[in-house]
């Protein structure tokens, strides 16, 4: 996909040129610095000043050769932030609202309503009223509401941002389902790393307007002018690990990382399928320099550290331990133990701070 | 005390009906305004604006007279249509227009602001599916809005009922022909004939009352989406 | 001169009328299908009357009347703009006049048919001692309703004949004007004024106003109702044979019973 667009946008203008080709593609960045504006614009809702949008070697809009699909001939399921579900139909009627559409796509699997209402676990609700709905049962109609207009190319607008922690667990497997079911590229906006490290192969970085970093997900996020951005907590690692038993006594399954490093996390039933994601939270990780003994955390596992930034009082350690880690410390915590690039370290990770997402 | 004569009902019919008729063909033209209204913009739109909002607040006389000019056998229009044997002046057409002229700003107005409390966001993501305008309109636009269509046509056609200035001057009071309720309340009341008067006033009062009182009720009842 | 002309015309009337019946009688079985329906634009005030005449014409005729009823200056107004009226009769001179100054009128037919007389109106319970148009100077007179002296005829009459006496500047500061004639009499009865000007035959229409004085119609201004047929109408024999019976005997007894002054 190329994306190059200048819009005029109060109180800055949006300025963005990117290419990028990716099953998922985030679009990260704090609220207000213009990911709606391109979203609707690559959807055709807003107009451009000047620029090119090209998907798949469809031209959607070229300022130079005049080309300016309307949104219906572009192909492109929309699911905004606020679901903008049709009050007046039923959630059936909502889904099928864009499905005669005729459109010449790719997609791996034939999509019906019976296979993304199943997907989605939305079955119940097809009868339903939309003003009825929660919070989480509005974004998956709304999904399925976009994928059964065969796009080929789906935009999510934040679509966990209205959602409470829980449900976003919940919902995230929807959407991984989604990706890994129809081979239609998805551009996902959100400002939540978590999001971004558990679904996005690919992430570009908008900050008021511009373009200001892209590429792999994990670099990109950790990387310094992304950092100072970042919010509280917001240093996440997010793993894909592969389920291998679990043991009921000591309340504790094991995983193993792709560099083949045991990992424990909390128990759990064996899961339908054995490939998972833990999420780790950055300050969750303490640092020791020799390795601990006696110690009550599940997970203790040794890397050198590839990498530190620090900003003002904390400070981000990247730790290779055959995976990338990230840490978060304290600038103090850095000086008192010495940390520097090259170093030895050994990260504590205790078995509840492995979160299956 | 009231006078309930053939004259009386014959009175009552031919306003309902000329008031049903002109309020059925201001309809599609004033929920198409309103709907550009509410969702397009260009440069003289102020302009427009204020033109179809003119018979509103210009005294209805003075509307009348610029109909009368327009459609009199004197002005071109008015010979064009007169040669094809169409009589717009003192003929229950006359009435037909004066009532649809004056009672189409509001129309426009109610369904305007009908329009505008849709959400465009859903007509947006309407089109994103694939949608054509018609089918956006038709679909999600007006089942939203419906509740003030309709009572913006209630309005509109308790407006027709009570119009006088532009019609008595475009149509005439030709009792039997163009005399419409407000009309005969004013010829009844000139000659002193109160009774009559009265009657109608009282059947006025009770058709505008239960105009706007549903057109009152349907707006509250309508929801934010 | 006028007095042969007077009778020629009272021949022509008596001689129409003859035709009308002979017609009438030949051709009754077969004017159904050539009825005409004549549209006569006339002044508000000459609602009732016009209508018994036309009830009455209604047994010598198969044609239609249909009447519109306004303000003369409105329906001049319509007239000149084309409206489709066949027999005009105004309230006042100067609308007719400026129609057959625009060359509307059917040259031939303008008739100076009626007049009225002008009278002083009180409320029925006025204690006031007003008996002739001086009691207007009374202090305890502090308001006379007119109708609209600059437009309405009733009210331009009116004005005119106080300025002749020689009571308009004195009185003028006394003078509301109200809308028209029934605004007229509505004043009074409400005893917001305490006296009004109108025609004698409007105030009959109103039951709490009482009549005090009548301007002498020799001495009063000339008011006239002048009718014509409009130059425009494409029912011309029709306006004339119903022309013809307002014009007849029959019509002018009807235009006396309801109070009018019959001026040919």
């Amino acid at each position: 996909m190329h994306l190059r667009c200048q819009i005029p946008l109060a109180p800055f203008e949006l300025d963005i040129d990117a290419s990028f080709d990716a099953r998922v593609t985030a679009m990260f960045g704090p609220s207000g610095s213009g990911k709606t504006t391109l979203l609707d614009a690559i959807a055709g809702l807003k107009e451009i000043a000047a620029g090119e949008i090209e998907i798949g070697g469809r031209v959607l809009y070229s300022s130079s050769q005049k080309i300016n699909l309307s949104p219906q001939q572009r192909a492109i399921g929309y699911v905004p932030q606020e679901t903008a579900l049709f009050p007046n139909l039923s959630v059936r009627k909502n889904i099928l609202f864009g499905a005669s559409r005729k459109t010449n796509s790719n997609s791996k699997a034939a999509i019906t309503l019976e296979h993304v209402a199943e997907l989605l676990e939305i079955n119940h609700l097809l009868n339903r009223w939309t003003l009825t709905l929660s919070g989480g049962e509005s974004q998956r109609v709304a999904l399925a509401r976009a994928l059964l207009s065969r796009p080929e190319l789906l935009l999510l607008d934040e679509p966990l941002a209205s959602l409470d922690v829980a449900l976003k667990e919940k919902i995230i497997p929807y959407l991984r389902r989604v990706r890994d079911e129809f081979a239609v590229p998805i551009i996902y906006v959100t400002h939540d790393p978590v999001e971004v490290l558990s679904l996005a192969d690919w992430v570009i970085v908008i900050h008021r307007g511009r373009l200001v970093s892209q590429g792999i997900a994990r670099e990109v996020l950790m990387s310094r002018p992304v950092f100072a951005d970042l919010e509280e907590d917001q240093v996440e690692n997010v793993f894909r690990v592969r389920f291998v038993d679990s043991e009921p006594q000591a309340g504790r399954s094991r995983t193993l990382l792709d560099s083949g490093q045991e990992l424990f996390i909390p128990y759990m039933t064996e899961p339908k399928h054995r490939s998972l994601q833990i999420r780790i939270r950055g300050d969750e990780i303490l640092i020791a320099t020799k390795r601990p003994e006696a110690i009550s955390a599940g997970n203790i596992l040794r890397g050198i550290v590839a990498g530190l930034e620090v900003v003002g009082g904390e400070a981000v350690l990247k730790i290779d331990a055959g995976d990338i880690f990230y840490a978060r410390l304290t600038s103090s915590a850095v000086q008192r133990l010495g940390l520097a690039p090259g170093r030895e370290v050994f990260m504590i990770i205790k078995t509840r701070s492995c979160i299956p997402l | 005390m009231l006078i309930f004569s053939l004259e009386t009902w014959h009175i009552t019919f031919f306003s309902l009906a000329v008031g049903l008729a002109s309020t059925l063909l201001i309809l599609p033209f004033g929920i198409a305004l309103a709907w550009i209204f509410a969702r397009k913009e260009w440069p003289l739109k102020s302009a427009v604006e204020t033109i179809v909002l003119l018979p509103l607040v210009m005294p209805p006389v003075s509307t009348g007279l610029i109909l009368l000019k327009i459609f009199g056998r004197r002005s071109p229009l008015g010979q064009w249509l007169y040669d094809r044997g169409v009589e717009i002046v003192f003929n229950w057409k006359g009435v037909l227009i004066a009532m649809a002229v004056m009672s189409f700003p509001l129309l426009v107005r109610s369904v305007r602001t009908s329009f505008a409390e849709v959400n465009p966001r859903l007509e947006q993501i309407a089109a994103t599916l694939g949608a054509s305008a018609l089918r956006i309109f038709f679909v999600i636009t007006v089942p939203l809005a419906y509740r003030g269509i309709i009572a913006g046509l209630l309005l509109a056609f308790a407006r027709a009922l009570g119009e006088f200035g532009a019609t008595i001057l475009l149509a005439g009071n030709i009792p039997g022909k163009t005399q419409t309720l407000s009309l005969a309340i004013f010829s009844f009341v000139q000659l002193g004939k109160d009774p009559e008067a009265y009657t109608l006033l009282g059947i006025t009062v009770i058709l505008a009352f239960a105009s706007v009182w549903c057109s009152e009720w349907l707006l509250k009842t309508e929801k934010r989406i | 001169m006028q007095n042969a002309q007077k009778r020629n015309a009272k021949m022509k009337n008596s001689l129409s009328l003859l035709f009308v019946f002979l017609l009438l009688f030949v051709v009754r079985a077969q004017t159904s299908a050539h009825a005409d329906e004549i549209l006569v634009a006339a002044a508000a005030s000459l609602t009732d009357v016009l209508r018994e005449i036309e009830n009455n014409y209604q047994y010598r005729s198969k044609n239609k009347i249909i009447f519109t009823f306004g303000p003369s200056s409105t329906l001049a107004r319509q007239i000149e703009e084309g409206a489709p009226v066949d027999i005009f009769f105004s309230a006042d001179l100067a609308q007719m006049d400026s129609l057959e100054k625009n060359g509307r009128l059917e040259p031939g037919t303008r008739r100076n048919l009626l007049s009225n007389q002008l009278v002083l109106i009180v409320p029925t319970n006025s204690k006031l001692a007003i008996v002739s148009p001086k009691d207007l100077l009374k202090a305890e007179v502090k308001k006379i309703a007119l109708a609209d002296p600059a437009a309405v005829p009733v009210g331009v009459y009116a004005s005119k004949y106080l300025m002749d006496e020689g009571l308009w500047d004195k009185v003028k500061t006394k003078v509301v004007p109200v809308l028209d004639v029934r605004a007229t009499l509505a004043s009074v009865e409400s005893g917001n004024v305490e006296a009004g000007f109108v025609y004698k035959t409007d105030a009959a229409i109103s039951k709490k106003v009482k009549v005090v004085y009548e301007v002498p119609v020799d001495k009063g201004p000339r008011i006239t109702y002048p009718v014509a047929i409009v130059k425009e109408s494409k029912r011309k024999e029709a306006a004339r044979d119903f022309m013809n019976f307002v014009l007849s005997p029959a019509g002018k007894e009807a235009f006396k019973k309801y109070g009018f002054v019959v001026v040919e």
